[in-house]
């Protein structure tokens, strides 16, 4: 069955470059992308996706806050935060907020697929850098 | 024959939408890709690309340093900038390494190719918004018949502008003098030197001067960000 993803970033250049990753997968499609949390929330509540794939740091609503709002609008759909945040202490926030996976961005491009995998799937998936995951 | 194109972002889901921007577009191609600049030289040294596109903010020798020595080693070299920051300084810098495109990371999916054609065409670009800043800068100095630039800061070779970096991101002399191929002995008096010129004690000072001076970029947590102000 193909899993539906909501892309959300605020720089229109990580979107292209996370719909060319997450498009290697034929049984994945992108219904829709968004640049802030505001439009994510409003989009995600609309089409509810199996997951949304979410940065925390953009303009007008930040990605926690959106997480939190996701849950509550589309509670079937399953977040993954991708972030420049390497920081278990931020990684924390973000599961207390609803989300079910964790992805740097540097990591991108090593764990965004099993991420997404596992997190469509509803099982946790989290990955720091190792120096960082050290002090959690 | 195709432009080729030298991509180098230290965030590989930045290298794949640029380089599916880029290779939209007929007649381009992406010859190499480099994660941080010191591989941008290597590469851009065996390669010869067309254009070179940097990020700024990248580990072990950032965006504008590379842009410096790309240009000091080759002055045809076209290289554009690519930033999440406007700020007067990073322009500044950037012109005065030899950028010939400057464009914000946030307008990149608008921008960049505009950027790409106008250097095929031997012409600069600058994103909009940065225009308008250059331009402002320049009807301001001549209206007050004074310069706006800020105090000269001590003069620093590219050599020790690299060591600052390596320092800043918590690196010994040791692990410099290794990534830099130099003995450890040079490396110290790299140190020795830069701490001189700029009458720096500790390396805390050192961190705090190449944050300040865009050598090296920092992670601002979320609830001290203003709105855009990352990615």
């Amino acid at each position: 069955m193909t899993v539906r993803i909501l892309v959300v970033d605020d720089h229109p250049v990580v979107r292209h470059g996370l719909r060319t990753l997450l498009g290697g997968n034929p049984n994945w499609e992108i219904v829709d992308e968004a640049a802030d949390g505001i439009e994510a929330v409003a989009k995600a509540a609309n089409l509810k996706p199996d997951v949304v794939v979410l940065d925390i740091t953009m303009p007008n609503m930040s990605g926690l806050e959106a997480c939190r709002l996701i849950r509550k609008k589309a509670p079937a759909s399953e977040i993954l935060i991708v972030t420049q945040h390497d920081s278990p202490h931020m990684m924390r926030e973000a599961m207390q907020a609803g989300a079910r996976g964790y992805v740097v961005k540097s990591n991108a491009s090593r764990d965004l697929l099993a991420a997404v995998e596992a997190v469509s799937r509803h099982l946790p998936f989290t990955a720091l850098n190792v120096q960082s995951a050290e002090s959690v | 024959m195709k432009l080729r194109i030298l991509i180098a972002d230290d965030h590989e889901v930045v290298r794949r939408g640029l380089c599916a921007l880029l290779q939209a577009h007929e007649g381009w191609e992406i010859c190499a890709e480099a994660k941080d600049g010191r591989e941008a030289i290597e590469k851009a040294g065996q390669l010869k690309p067309d254009i070179v596109i940097l990020d700024v903010g990248m580990p072990n020798l950032n965006g504008l340093a590379a842009t410096r020595q790309l240009t000091q080693h080759d002055p045809h070299c076209k290289v554009i900038v690519l930033t999440i920051t406007d700020s007067d300084q990073v322009i500044r810098e950037a012109l005065d390494a030899g950028a010939r495109g400057f464009v914000l990371k946030s307008d990149a999916a608008r921008d960049l190719v505009s950027a790409v054609e106008a250097l095929q065409r031997n012409r600069m670009f600058f994103t909009p918004r940065v225009n308008d800043m250059v331009l402002a800068g320049f009807l301001d100095k001549g209206h007050n018949g004074s310069d706006s630039e800020p105090p000269r800061l001590p003069k620093l070779t590219a050599r020790e502008r690299e060591v600052i970096q390596l320092l800043a991101e918590g690196k010994s002399s040791k692990e410099v003098a290794c990534v830099l191929n130099l003995s450890t002995k040079t490396a110290e008096t790299h140190r020795s030197n830069i701490m001189r010129k700029l009458g720096f004690h500790s390396i805390r000072d050192l961190v705090v001067y190449a944050v300040k001076n865009n050598i090296i970029q920092v992670q601002v947590p979320t609830q001290l960000q203003t709105p855009g102000s990352a990615a």
